[in-house]
């Protein structure tokens, strides 16, 4: 058991350790203090200490520097040494925890934690595996996994710098719930990252049945055309895709009113209204359709050029749906679509989702049905201030009242604090990446699960692949080492199966 | 280059005396036409008949027109459909084959766990032809996957490909629930894709593959069918124009009512009211919904009100009061619309709520079939093990 300091002073969240010279302490690094009662501490800080005077300090440097004279210190080990502070978070009893209360006993000893201390962290249900226990840089040996469906029900954030982590942590989430039967994962894919169109990615999994892709990007074999019929749209979709005035508003509204299914198609043929609306108006609203969906009018007739068609597609939100229910995951390649129709696509399907997980906890079904998460990157982009002071949108609504009806979010951000504090207090469970910015770091201190407000600089010099998970399924903040995604991948083994094709003639 | 496509004929399709004619009076119907059109071949995709092994007498017929062809010099390419395919191999469409009367064009090879397809060349017009049979419960999914594609869009000329499967892309919203095949399955560049099985009607240049197109069904096969197609059809392609032949056999007269606060009686006057019109030489569909007031559904006296209308003339009387219901007792009454539903509402009714998912878990196991290769004992492994699961 290696010793690795002496607690000689503080208080309650910033006990003050004296480390031994040849045991280095890290930031974030985990620490047992005590015998019979353990308690594991973190380090947050630290500091140098030292015998000698500031002014001696001072002046011995400069004999160094401007004599060019070495310096040499008779019992260097016990004369300069570095300081740690120290921060409690648990305290263990008997392979039990409980949250930390109590000092460690002043004047003693702190060892390196080890695999046999943590034995209290254990399975727990429908468990979403995260990565491995980490003490600063070392990785431990202990599996970190959250409680699945509850997690992806009361939503997740993930902040991070650029080059942090975030798509690698998404990826491996999203491979080890992949054939898991308690949650379907809706991943609207800006980047055509998570498929592995080109690379290691999903396909690669060997539940891949539980996989559904949909790209208009020349569709791999066996992966689906993105094509959404017109006539499935509602008013209500636009919310939160397109700002319409007043007026503009209840034309849709009066159009879809008197033509049903075909009110985008009535709007642009011009078909006559019962009501009338400035001519100004219906031109806004027939061009910004137009443009938005991507059709084309040529005066009698409508044409589609896009994935808004008028022909096929009737079934695709449904199709989508009907595989969420079914636990699986699905990813839509959104790389090739402005913003606006990212988000459009998105609410179609969100609105759909939540819609029938209504339905469900209505009559008595919710309880039978996988947790549905709906992954968002760059998430304020709906989730934003400014989005938001514009109007509501489902993504919101779900962000507010999803977690009732076992509908989630997964926000990724560079920029938290762009994102609304209430929503991101509703995000209960937070993997915490590295990020510089420090009022992005103060966005998710302030409202982080479990009190992490002396975690700045940790916050700050996480590595790649390291992160801190604040959740309220958690007993403390726990920092963990998230897997290479390759390395995962080319872990799991693939058997090919035999393939036999009865019926067909030589 | 001028072609007919014919699909999903489902001759012996109905179990109605009257109506079990119709699909091959169309068919008849349909190759006289084609004759007519003096086409340079035929392409059927898939479900020529209703089952594996039709009965005789429609079989009779139907190897009839297709010897007609066979004289006036038209080749007939064709594919097994999920209805007329069979894993043992005993289909009538080998016997047609044999005979003659019909290319079966999927064929190829299995190389390196690869489906490597060969095209059957027309020789009139030097069309190359190839394709994938169709299979009950997506199976052929398997054949698509694997199939090795470079070598089919590499081929130049005049490509037709022939498949039998619902393309997730052009699902409409009441087959959600229905197994599917996304359209990146097929491969690509071929002039023309002549597909079966889903029965409706549908003709689209999509980008990337080139025409696909579904006939629908050569005459309705079912009673929401004929209310919806009224008739069936096939199409004719010429210079890549395509051009839909409808095959009408009789008017279908479409009666609706709505019996909502109804008593029987009512109910009984309103059907009476809309049967009292000409139906010589016409099938009625009749769709009754609602909640009867009073009285029950079987108070109506259907018989005598449709013994009348065929007095008039009518050809057939189809009637569909699944949605028709009564205060006065509650009858599990399904929408007959697809066995899944049918089952699923049963269970719920017959089930106690907590035993429900379990039952439709252990109903959708027993339901596994063998897969290829695989032999009885792993099977019942496998069924063994699952049903363990889910018991467990």
């Amino acid at each position: 058991m290696s010793v690795k300091g002496l607690i000689i002073s503080g208080e309650f969240g910033k006990v003050l350790a004296r480390q031994k010279s040849d045991q280095p302490l890290e930031i974030g690094e985990l620490l047992i203090g005590g015998t019979e009662k353990k308690i594991l501490l973190q380090v947050t800080d630290l500091l140098y200490g030292s015998q000698i005077s500031q002014q001696n300090l001072e002046l011995i440097s400069g004999i160094s520097l401007e004599e060019n004279s070495p310096v040499e210190f008779f019992d260097q080990n016990l004369r300069n040494y570095s300081l740690a502070v120290l921060k409690s978070l648990i305290t263990i009893s008997k392979g039990k925890s409980k949250l930390a209360k109590e000092l460690p006993k002043f004047l003693s000893e702190i060892r390196e934690v080890k695999k046999e201390d943590l034995s209290f962290i254990t399975q727990p249900k429908n468990p979403l595996y995260i990565g491995k226990m980490r003490s600063g840089s070392k990785t431990l040996d202990v599996d970190i996994s959250l409680p699945g469906k509850k997690v992806f029900s009361h939503h997740i954030l993930i902040p991070a710098t650029t080059g942090r982590g975030k798509s690698n942590l998404t990826s491996c989430i999203l491979w080890n719930c992949l054939d898991k039967e308690y949650c379907g994962i809706l991943v609207l894919d800006p980047h055509d990252e998570y498929y592995g169109r080109n690379d290691l990615g999903l396909k690669d999994h060997k539940e891949k049945d539980c996989l559904t892709y949909y790209t208009n990007n020349n569709p791999p074999p066996g992966t689906n055309s993105l094509r959404i019929n017109l006539n499935i749209i509602r008013p209500g979709h636009f919310e939160g895709v397109v700002y319409w005035s007043d007026p503009q508003r209840q034309a849709l509204h009066a159009y879809y009113k008197k033509f049903k299914d075909r009110w985008i198609e009535a709007i642009i043929l011009e078909k006559p209204l019962d009501v009338s609306f400035m001519e100004g108006t219906m031109a806004v609203v027939k061009r910004r359709l137009l443009s938005l969906l991507d059709l084309d009018w040529t005066g009698e007739r409508l044409f589609s050029n896009g994935i808004f068609t008028l022909k096929g597609g009737e079934s695709t939100v449904a199709d989508i749906c009907n595989d969420l229910e079914s636990a699986k995951t699905v990813i839509i390649d959104t790389s090739s679509f402005s913003g606006e129709v990212e988000i459009l696509i998105g609410s179609l399907i969100s609105t759909e989702v939540l819609r029938r997980y209504k339905n469900y906890k209505l009559n008595g079904d919710l309880v039978d049905k996988p947790v549905l998460n709906i992954i968002l990157e760059e998430a304020p982009r709906v989730l934003g201030k400014d989005v938001l002071e514009k109007g509501s949108n489902i993504f919101a609504t779900i962000a507010r009242e999803g977690r009732k009806f076992q509908v989630g979010l997964t926000a990724i951000t560079q920029l938290p604090s762009l994102i609304p504090r209430q929503i991101l207090a509703n995000m209960n469970t937070k993997i915490i990446l590295g990020i510089e910015m420090a009022p992005e770091r103060q966005a998710i201190i302030d409202s982080a699960s479990q009190d992490i407000s002396d975690s700045d600089r940790n916050i700050a010099s996480l590595d790649i692949g390291e992160a801190i998970i604040t959740s309220n399924f958690s007993r403390f903040a726990t920092p963990v080492k998230i897997p290479l995604f390759q390395d995962l991948v080319k872990s799991s083994q693939q058997t090919d199966l035999k393939t036999s094709f009865t019926g067909i003639k030589k | 280059m001028k072609y007919a496509h014919i699909a999903d004929c489902h001759i012996g399709g109905w179990r109605d005396p009257q109506l079990s004619d119709l699909s091959i009076k169309a068919f008849e119907l349909a190759i006289d036409k084609v004759i007519e059109e003096k086409v340079d071949f035929v392409l059927l995709a898939g479900d020529l008949f209703n089952t594996s092994l039709p009965a005789v007498d429609k079989l009779k017929e139907a190897t009839r027109k297709l010897k007609q062809l066979k004289d006036n010099d038209i080749p007939v390419y064709m594919i097994a459909g999920s209805h007329d395919y069979s894993p043992s191999g005993k289909t009538m469409l080998d016997v047609l084959e044999n005979a003659g009367l019909a290319v079966n064009v999927c064929k190829g090879e299995e190389k390196d766990g690869k489906l490597h397809l060969k095209f059957t060349i027309d020789k009139k017009t030097g069309a190359k032809i190839t394709g994938i049979l169709g299979r009950m419960g997506s199976l052929d999914k398997n054949y698509f996957e694997n199939l090795a594609r470079e070598p089919l869009e590499k081929e130049t000329g005049y490509k037709i490909f022939l498949f039998h499967a619902l393309l997730t892309e052009l699902k409409p919203k009441n087959l959600d629930k229905v197994d599917s095949h996304p359209l990146s399955l097929l491969p690509k560049n071929f002039n023309y894709y002549a597909g079966g099985h889903p029965h409706f009607v549908h003709n689209e240049d999509m980008k990337g593959y080139g025409r696909v197109c579904y006939t629908g069904p050569l005459f309705p096969n079912s009673f929401s069918e004929l209310e919806e197609l009224g008739n069936g059809g096939f199409f004719i392609v010429e210079n890549d124009e395509v051009k839909r032949i409808s095959i009408k056999l009789y008017d279908v007269e479409r009666i609706s009512i709505g019996c909502n606060h109804d008593t029987a009686e009512q109910a009984e006057e309103k059907l009476r009211k809309a049967l009292d019109k000409d139906l010589k030489s016409k099938i009625v569909t009749m769709r009754m919904s609602g909640t009867l007031e009073s009285g029950k559904p079987s108070d109506i006296d259907f018989r005598q009100l449709f013994t009348e209308a065929k007095a008039k003339g009518a050809f057939a009387i189809l009637r569909n009061t699944s949605a028709l219901t009564s205060k006065e007792f509650e009858e599990i009454k399904v929408e007959l619309s697809n066995p899944e539903e049918v089952e699923e509402k049963l269970i719920e009714e017959y089930i106690d709520k907590d035993s429900v998912s379990l039952t439709k878990e252990l109903l959708k196991t027993l339901d596994t079939q063998k897969q290829e290769g695989e032999t009885v004992y792993v099977f019942e492994k496998r069924l063994k093990d699952e049903i363990d699961r889910i018991l467990r």
